[in-house]
């Protein structure tokens, strides 16, 4: 909201405090403060009337000239002075600065030389005051003003326009006199009223029943209460000179004296008028009502509106004429022949409005108040100066009665609040007294007052009607905090006391998943959450991609909750490569949303990829990534989250692979026991499809995130042998099909059994897979294990260990289908 | 006997510094030392040595054998050495560039939320996580959000359709609708519902505005919010640590100042205000950094807090707009382009 100070100044004496000063004031009142615009002249010193009295052709130059010109005696008399200027004719009064004066940009003025020319001051142009965007020539002065005459004097006073966010809980300071008496207790001035001189009593019995017979209220819910007043006789024009300048500096467009007024009495008060031609009302007649479904109204916009049943409107006889509180219709307003007024100033219920508002997407300066509550108990006040002002500069008499429908709102609130309670909350002192003039420059009054046995006050406050927002006695503490000056708010070490507790397991997680894989050489991304359908599609199936649609997306390619991390960091990728950064290895944690139990759950996950084309060559290569490589960063995550991904089934990825290739890609893990894993070959053809070069390897692990639980409790320690171990060799045909693990895990459960208690079999690894074409006719697989043994307390001895490994061969061969290749 | 001996000597010192090869120094080593070498038939020749020579001759043989071993020993080493050159290959050189990957690097918004919950946690705050679908109960209603307050708008709030169903995200109300929590307060809630006072923590996370994207404005961002709940927290207190943060982050002359405002959880409410002269790309004396206050009576009472009993402070800022701040990065989009030249930036 703009509010012009000269406006402000004529309910509280700002005189000598700076733009400067209000605009902090303004600031540390709570009030953010946007802009801080001036229109018109700024105050200058040493600028003054001149009278041109010669002008010479300079010696040395062109386009200047040598002027003589008098600045009155009290200035030096006449001054010779080098102008620049076409219009620089003996004759004309212009301002000069003189030496001494600083013009805006800082530009000092000083006696000077010119082209070997002496001058002794400026003559100025109306953009080198500031009171222009530009200019022809010096500024002619017209009306001959006085020689010597400061030009402020002279010059229309300029103005200072703050622009300021009100917060939405001081509806009261959507108005000049709300800013005003906010200003008024910061600087401890008094607060001015305007003077208003209309009361209900004045008004001869002058009824105009063929003006307005009648004022219905059919919706007092939504409109508690209504005034009408009916002015005869005025006459439409322009309003006065001082309200077309307060109105244009807050940015409004002067209309005619009774559109003008209305908006004065808005700005100044806050409240909302509306004013109707009276002959244009059918009927006589207004009645406040609800809309009938799907009734028109054509609005001053000149759109056209249709309304629906809970909304209010204001009407005639036959039709809706306004919007309650927000627009009136493009036919009903007041035009250049109009003589005979209908006032409007009436509450509306801020609930009504704001969802009237929100339902047409239609809002206004007035009903912006209304949305944010107006004040019901300066109503009249205000109407009576809207009366006041029509009277004054329109003309006219007010034909009563006044209509006025509604119940009067009672209204008493009182705040019971120590000076102890509010020091106690702000942890330092503020003195009582300070606290209650605070208290009372805003207007609250103190209307019972109690000492305890100490002599300590305890105070209760009335609270004005305007200020619904304090209720409570934690909400004076803010209001003497911030007349206190929260920039005084003195400082302090922190006090903190331990509390026990650990950082969330999701924290944990993340933070240790983050570290390992950028030990690892991958580059963090963050992308967004929100993703395009058509992106998604390669990841989930239709059906999980319709339950992650928002239901109001603002743009089409932040559609959709994301179920997996990979295709964001494919885009990351993409980009990179598109732009010719050599960059590989990508990683991001954060949420995904993943379908479990036949509902959506929360996920948090990590995932990596890992693009074979580099983006750049190098003098050695190094061995590329495979599906093992992304196999071993999945399980580093997993293992972040106490998951041992090595120890679980894993699975070739089953069709459809979705953004996997398939038979190049595993999972392991399940969603619906609380975590999943997938990771391998990103699918080629979706790689091609995303114009991404070369095969990339990814992995991705989630898990629902109740689930995280990092930090299991700390391990004890397991002894461990110090004897040396002992090792055997064996490889095993298999069918091709058969997988390492089920190999590994028959081998390993034969193995444990032909050892029994004498010792220990501490390890079955597979160290070579081969699988030559054609090999053997049936059997075309050869896995290799190396089989760890060891004996707690003794070195094994060649012969226990030849028994026990000539037992598992035996018992492989007679308990599985596996040949022991020789 | 004696001469021999010295021709012997001689002979070896002449052949060995020439043996470049095993084979050839196998060949030298039988030729001297071996069973059919010359020193083993002189040495056979020592019985024909009268008896009163044995003893000197004898020493003159031993210092023949010894002489032969250290030519031996050092032809030896010489050959190893040659080999194990040849094994290495020629010097390195040292200047080319190691074709292993570089360590990878954080991203900046991780290293400024690290950095910010390391500072917390040194006073006490641990780092708590909360869901970011929420539903209007903890993401507006229990913060003293009116029902009918803008910022609940579908216009500036993403919802989900009224259909969706979300297994670890509880609802308090079966009929409230599920969203993207718009800041991270929510979390305020669930950890006072969750638990008891008194509690210190600090709760970074992903938040959604219904926004349009661009420079300074994104649909998703990040924010980091602090809550303390104890007896007798004051204004004071408040102020203690945001002077403490911003001290710890950008050094000890960083001042803050707050400024009153309004937030529906809080009373009294401020903006926090950073002086930034030192900040790079800042050329005003003063940038607003976050919003705080003394935690309102009315979210402690929804919550099962008596507020006669406790009291406490919250404080909210963006992390985009810290790490903007901090580095002097101009766009909030290229935190989530992930262009690797951005990304290697920061470490």
């Amino acid at each position: 909201m703009k509010v012009s100070l000269s406006w402000l100044q004529s309910y509280v004496d700002l005189t000598g405090v700076s733009a400067n000063d209000i605009s902090r004031a303004i600031t540390f009142l709570g009030f953010e403060v946007e802009q801080v615009i001036r229109t018109g002249a700024p105050k200058f010193n040493n600028v003054v009337v001149g009278h041109i009295l010669t002008r010479d052709k300079h010696p040395n130059a062109d386009k200047l000239s040598v002027c003589t010109a008098d600045v009155g005696s009290a200035n030096g008399g006449v001054r010779t002075i080098v102008c620049g200027a076409p219009n620089c004719d003996v004759g004309n009064r212009v301002p000069v600065a003189l030496p001494g004066a600083i013009l805006p940009g800082d530009f000092v003025i000083k006696e000077a030389k010119i082209r070997g020319q002496a001058s002794s001051g400026m003559l100025c142009s109306a953009k080198e005051l500031t009171i222009a965007e530009d200019s022809q020539g010096l500024l002619l002065l017209t009306d001959t003003p006085e020689v010597g005459t400061p030009i402020n004097d002279v010059l229309p006073a300029g103005d200072t326009v703050f622009d300021i966010e009100i917060t939405p809980n001081r509806p009261d300071a959507l108005s000049h006199l709300g800013v005003a008496r906010e200003l008024a207790a910061w600087f401890k001035k008094d607060l001015t009223y305007p003077t208003v001189s209309f009361t209900p009593a004045a008004i001869s019995a002058n009824p105009r029943a063929d003006l307005l017979k009648s004022v219905r209220v059919e919706a007092s819910t939504d409109c508690p209460l209504y005034t009408a007043t009916v002015v005869t006789g005025v006459k439409v024009g322009p309003s006065p000179d001082w309200m077309q300048a307060r109105l244009t500096a807050v940015g409004l467009r002067p209309i005619n004296n009774v559109v003008d007024i209305g908006n004065y009495v808005m700005l100044e008060y806050g409240q909302p008028v509306h004013t109707f031609d009276a002959k244009k009302l059918a009927g006589a007649e207004i009645i406040v009502r609800h809309a009938v479904e799907g009734e028109k109204i054509t609005t001053l916009d000149k759109k056209e509106r249709v309304l629906s049943a809970n909304m209010l409107v204001i009407a005639d006889a036959q039709n809706p004429v306004v919007i309650a509180g927000i627009m009136g219709a493009e036919n009903s307003g007041v035009s250049a022949d109009t003589t005979d007024l209908v006032l409007e100033v009436a509450y509306f219920k801020r609930q009504s409005i704001r969802s009237t508002v929100k339902r047409l997407g239609l809002s206004s300066d007035s009903s912006y108040r209304y949305e944010r509550g107006t004040d019901v108990h300066s109503l009249d006040e205000a109407a009576h100066r809207f009366i006041d002002l029509i009277l004054a500069h329109a003309g006219g008499t007010v034909a009563g009665p006044i209509h006025r429908v509604g119940a009067d709102i009672p209204w008493q609130r009182e705040i019971t609040v120590t000076p102890a309670y509010i020091n106690e909350r702000l942890g330092f002192e503020i003195p009582a007294a300070d606290q209650r003039a605070a208290l009372e420059s805003l207007e609250l009054a103190v209307v019972r007052e109690k000492n305890s046995a100490s002599g300590a006050p305890e105070w209760t406050f009335s609270v004005p009607s305007w200020r619904d927002d304090l209720d409570r006695p934690i909400d004076l503490v803010e209001e003497v905090v911030r007349l206190y000056g929260a920039e005084k708010i003195p400082s302090s070490v922190v006090s903190a006391p331990g509390l026990v507790g650990n950082d969330d397991p999701i924290v944990l997680f993340n933070r240790a998943v983050t570290s390992a894989l950028v030990g690892q050489g991958f580059n963090e991304c963050v992308n967004y959450t929100l993703r395009p359908a058509k992106e998604l599609a390669a990841w989930a199936t239709p059906a999980a991609i319709a339950d992650l649609a928002l239901s109001n997306p603002f743009v089409e390619d932040q559609s959709h909750l994301r179920n997996n991390l990979v295709s964001g960091l494919l885009e990351s990728l993409k980009l990179n490569q598109s732009r010719g950064v050599a960059a590989s290895h990508f990683f991001e944690t954060g949420r995904v949303f993943i379908e479990r139990n036949g509902s959506l759950s929360e996920c948090v996950a990590a995932a990596f990829i890992i693009a074979e084309d580099t983006g750049e060559r190098s003098w050695r290569t190094r061995e590329a990534a495979d599906f093992y490589t992304a196999k071993r960063h999945t399980a580093t995550i997993a293992s972040f989250a106490g998951i041992e991904l090595e120890r679980q089934p894993t699975s070739l990825v089953a069709a459809p692979a979705l953004g996997w290739q398939e038979g190049h890609a595993a999972t392991a893990g399940n969603i619906q026991h609380g975590w999943t894993s997938t990771f391998g070959l990103v699918s080629l053809a979706h790689l091609k499809a995303l114009g991404i070069t070369g095969k990339v390897y990814a992995g991705l692990f989630a898990i629902v995130s109740e689930k995280v639980t990092a930090y299991a409790d700390r391990r004890s320690y397991k002894p461990f042998g110090l004897q040396p171990a002992a090792l055997r060799d064996l490889a095993l045909i298999v069918p091709e099909a058969t997988s390492s693990s089920e190999v590994q895990k028959a081998l390993a459960k034969v193995a444990r059994a032909a050892v029994g208690n004498t010792f220990a079999l501490e390890a079955v690894n597979v160290f070579d897979v081969y699988q030559g074409a054609g090999w053997l006719t049936n059997y075309n697989k050869s896995l290799a294990f190396s089989l760890v043994f060891r004996a707690p307390d003794r070195t094994l001895t060649d012969d226990e260990v030849n028994a026990v490994f000539t037992k598992i061969q035996d018992e492989l061969i007679k308990t599985t289908s596996y040949q022991i290749r020789k | 006997m004696q001469d021999q001996l010295s021709a012997l000597l001689a002979k070896a010192a002449a052949e060995f510094p020439a043996i470049a090869t095993r084979p050839d120094f196998e060949a030298a080593k039988a030729r001297f030392v071996g069973p059919n070498g010359e020193l083993t038939a002189l040495m056979k020749q020592m019985g024909s040595v009268p008896k009163e020579q044995k003893p000197v001759v004898g020493k003159l043989v031993n210092e023949a054998k010894a002489a032969l071993q250290a030519h031996l020993d050092a032809a030896l080493a010489r050959i190893e050495s040659a080999e194990l050159s040849a094994k290495l290959g020629p010097p390195v050189d040292p200047t080319l560039p190691s074709p292993d990957r570089a360590l990878g690097t954080h991203h900046p918004l991780t290293l400024v939320r690290e950095e910010m919950t390391r500072i917390l946690r040194k006073v006490g705050f641990t780092v708590v996580e909360g869901p970011e679908v929420e539903t209007e109960y903890y993401c507006f209603d229990a913060l003293n959000t009116p029902a009918d307050h803008p910022a609940r708008d579908a216009q500036d709030t993403f919802y989900l359709p009224e259909s969706a169903r979300f297994g670890n995200v509880s609802k308090k109300n079966p009929s409230e609708k599920y969203l993207l929590r718009t800041h991270t307060s929510s979390v305020q809630i669930r950890t006072m519902l969750k638990g008891e006072p008194p509690i210190r923590i600090v709760s970074p996370g992903r938040v959604y505005r219904r926004d349009t994207t661009d420079a300074t404005h994104s649909a998703n961002f990040h924010q980091l919010e602090c809550l303390y709940v104890d007896k007798n927290v004051t204004v004071r207190d408040l102020k203690a640590l945001l002077d403490y943060i911003f001290a710890s982050l950008l050094g000890k002359d960083t001042k803050t100042r707050f400024r009153p405002h309004y937030f529906g959880y809080t009373e009294p409410s401020f903006e926090v205000d950073l002086s930034a002269t030192h900040l790079p790309k800042v050329n005003k004396p003063w940038i607003e950094i976050g919003g705080c206050g003394m935690v309102d009576p009315i979210v402690f009472k929804d919550v099962g807090y008596d507020p006669e009993v406790w009291s406490g402070y919250a404080f909210g800022m963006g992390l985009e707009r810290l790490a903007m701040l901090l580095y002097g990065i101009d766009d909030i989009r290229y935190f989530y382009q992930n262009d690797a030249r951005f990304l290697r930036q920061f470490a």
